[in-house]
């Protein structure tokens, strides 16, 4: 009797212990930190590989002695499903939010998770003006829930020592789409080891597809797609020539942009402005064997002007469930105004505040090319957010994303392939 | 006759040691599951509250062009890769059990794709059956094949490649199932067997298969439900592309709960899936007390 009494007694001290560990596992060891600092949260991707998060909280910090910024790094591959989820679980801890692409930023607003910033735009002087009419693009009914930091925008990276050796002049800052093709198929040569590929696109939609809503006429959200058979065609065709390296080949062998790039097995390569940070970078520390290398503005159609290019937003945003709104908002306010743009254009990334000086920053950063084109290719004149906002972005990708990959995989012929995009997708509208 | 106190203690003691197990599994595990099975039969975004959508979520199925490709696409899988496995695992099983040369290197060989990292077998497979520089169609081209398989990359052989893959990579696991299962048998009836002049095809028919039936059944089970729940061996290889050539219905609860935020139609279709796999079990039960 007495050793079973003793067994339940060591049993429920066992359970105890045990729960008490558990708990401790799951929740966070509280430091206690001194009463007058203010600790705010940011969930971001990538530390190591990103150059200005560093750099902005230093400055921040500086400025604020009395706050202290934490980083929470959710990665980079499924950093929208991560954060929705942690928010959506309604953790607090979080205050300051990265919004990594539209359909994300769509789901966030509707979700209820992101602070709206109206009132405090309006009572701060954020002077909206400056970002280039991209807050209106991610405004939903009059409301922003993010304020734009980065603004990244397509363009076309050239490797000069491949043109040098062709004896082929340098792309231009004012290409047609044909001229562009013609340029990419003269820049092609050899085989095997000494294959030189003229044009590269990555396994995106994005790099097909987004040369069809250049001329303004077309969003991707349309739900009609026959508008894309053109840009489909060039590149199947391209493809077919063995003038840019086979789709099916690049997804199955998940070869990244940015390795043929590095090593001289492309002359062009379309991609957006966030690689010239990390192409820098590489060069820098003798990681890449391409060294000598331009950007020019994006290729456009016949008709539309020079500098007309897609663009993707990176915004910040305060979590709805944040205890220390105000002082999250503040932190927002400074990385997404010009002091923290000028910050993040001394890493060789666009900032979403495009002045003359973040423009000339970026420009003559070591490493950016000499070349007065390569700096004329950072003036665009109009961007079109490669995916606009609309409530059913996230599942009319899901669309996209699968035709495309059929279309380029030569698994359905391009009218064919369209056709179905434009049904599904406008099932998808009409529900 | 232990007295009524002294029994509920006893019992306490019992429960005392099951509930950390429980507690655990209750959390994670049964309150989820039940939580799925009502939200099939609600909307929810996972922030927004949530609204009650009856039967809606199971009648948008039918007319959901992923979900329909999704549930083809598994009924494909699953009914090619567990007789493929089932065979070539009894197989492995059969001949490595014998009295052959270096067995124990043959058996590790088999099993290592099991423990194999996931990650790096799918990168090397992808690289094998490249359509373009793999070795595999270098070496069909060069016997003299002019039309070489797409695999990976084309839409009619995406699910077979899927398919040797889940072969190659679940068969040395049952494999050793079946060595247990097959060391069990008792040798008298081989004896007995041989007494009666029966070659090792006919011993092998009336001797090892009837003997082997329990653990076939367990393997079949097993199998059945594991190609039902298939996600990652397909988000490694295909990302269930081409199109939805290789989409399969835990990818489609993926997408539709945290690409699409629409976690009831997710939770349907999950519903869906629990019902199948089910019913395939169900089956199974019924066919193998009818052979007994």
């Amino acid at each position: 009797m007495r050793t079973t009494k003793k067994g339940i007694v060591l049993m429920l001290i066992l359970a105890l212990v045990t729960g008490f560990l558990f708990a401790n596992g799951v929740s966070e060891t509280a430091t206690p930190a001194a009463s007058s600092t203010t600790t705010l949260k940011w969930a971001l991707w990538d530390i190591s590989s990103t150059t200005y998060y560093e750099p902005l909280i230093k400055a921040y910090e500086q400025a604020h002695p009395n706050v202290k910024i934490e980083m929470l790094d959710l990665g980079s591959a499924d950093f929208m499903t991560m954060l929705q989820t942690q928010l959506s679980g309604g953790d607090s801890s979080i205050d300051i939010v990265t919004i990594k692409d539209i359909p994300g930023y769509n789901n966030l607003v509707k979700k209820n998770l992101l602070m709206n910033l109206n009132a405090k735009i309006a009572s701060e002087n954020v002077d909206t003006s400056l970002y280039g009419g991209t807050t209106d693009q991610i405004s939903v009914g009059g409301n922003l829930y993010g304020i734009p930091f980065r603004s990244d925008f397509w363009i076309l990276y050239y490797n000069k020592a491949l043109f040098d050796k062709a004896g082929v002049a340098y792309p231009s800052n004012d290409m047609t789409l044909a001229q562009y093709d013609a340029l990419a198929r003269r820049m092609t040569s050899g085989v095997g080891a000494n294959k030189v590929y003229g044009a590269h696109y990555h396994t995106w939609r994005s790099d097909v597809q987004l040369f069809g809503i250049l001329d303004g006429k077309h969003t991707i959200v349309d739900g009609e797609y026959s508008f894309l058979k053109p840009y489909y065609e060039m590149i199947l065709n391209e493809q077919k020539d063995g003038i840019c390296q086979n789709y099916a080949t690049l997804k199955t062998s998940s070869t990244h942009y940015s390795g043929v790039f590095y090593n001289n097995s492309v002359a062009t390569m379309n991609m957006g402005s966030w690689f010239i940070a990390t192409l820098i970078d590489k060069i820098e520390k003798g990681e890449a064997d391409c060294k000598d290398w331009g950007i020019v503005k994006y290729p456009h159609p016949e008709g539309t002007a020079s500098g007309t290019t897609l663009g993707t937003i990176t915004s910040l945003g305060v979590s709805n469930a944040s205890k220390k709104k105000d002082a999250a908002f503040d932190f927002v306010k400074f990385v997404t105004g010009p002091a923290g743009a000028e910050i993040i254009a001394k890493t060789g990334t666009i900032p979403a505040i495009k002045n003359d000086k973040v423009i000339s920053i970026i420009s003559s950063k070591k490493g950016f090319p000499t070349d007065k084109a390569s700096a004329e290719a950072l003036k665009v004149t109009k961007t079109y957010l490669e995916m606009p906002l609309h409530e059913k972005a996230a599942e009319i990708e899901v669309v996209l994303n699968q035709v495309h990959d059929e279309i380029m995989t030569n698994n359905i012929s391009i009218d064919a392939g369209l056709e179905k995009m434009s049904t599904q997708v406008q099932k998808i509208l009409n529900k | 006759m232990p007295s009524r106190k002294a029994q509920i203690q006893k019992q306490l003691v019992a429960y005392s040691f099951i509930a950390p197990n429980f507690l655990g599994f209750a959390i994670f595990t049964l309150v989820p599951i039940l939580f799925a099975f009502a939200l099939a039969f609600l909307n929810w975004d996972g922030s927004n509250p949530i609204t009650w959508a009856g039967l809606s979520n199971f009648k948008d199925l039918l007319d959901d062009d992923q979900f329909k490709a999704a549930l083809r696409n598994t009924i494909v899988y699953a009914a090619g890769t567990v007789p493929l496995t089932l065979v070539c695992s009894l197989f492995l099983a059969v001949i490595l059990n014998q009295g052959v040369r270096g067995k124990g290197f043959f058996r590790t060989v088999s099993f290592f794709p099991y423990i194999a990292s996931l990650v790096a077998v799918a990168a090397v497979w992808n690289m094998i059956f490249n359509p373009e520089k793999g070795p595999v169609n270098m070496g069909l081209f060069k016997l003299g094949f002019e039309k070489v398989p797409g695999w990976a990359a084309d839409k009619n052989w995406a699910m077979v490649t899927i398919i040797l893959f889940s072969v190659w990579k679940y068969m040395g696991y049952y494999m050793i199932i079946y060595l247990a299962g097959l060391q069990g048998i008792n040798a008298e009836l081989y004896e007995a067997a041989n007494l009666d002049g029966t070659n090792a095809w006919q011993r092998f028919r009336y001797v090892t298969v009837p003997q082997l039936r329990p653990t076939t059944f367990f393997v079949l089970v097993m199998l059945t439900i594991q190609c039902f729940k298939v996600y990652d061996i397909v988000y490694m290889l295909t990302q269930a592309g081409p199109g939805t050539a290789t989409l399969v219905l835990v990818y489609d609860i993926y997408n539709k709960a945290f690409i699409s935020w629409n976690l009831g139609s997710a939770s349907a279709v999950a519903m869906v899936l629990f019902i199948l796999v089910l019913a395939v079990t169900l089956l199974q039960f019924q066919g193998e007390k009818k052979m007994q």
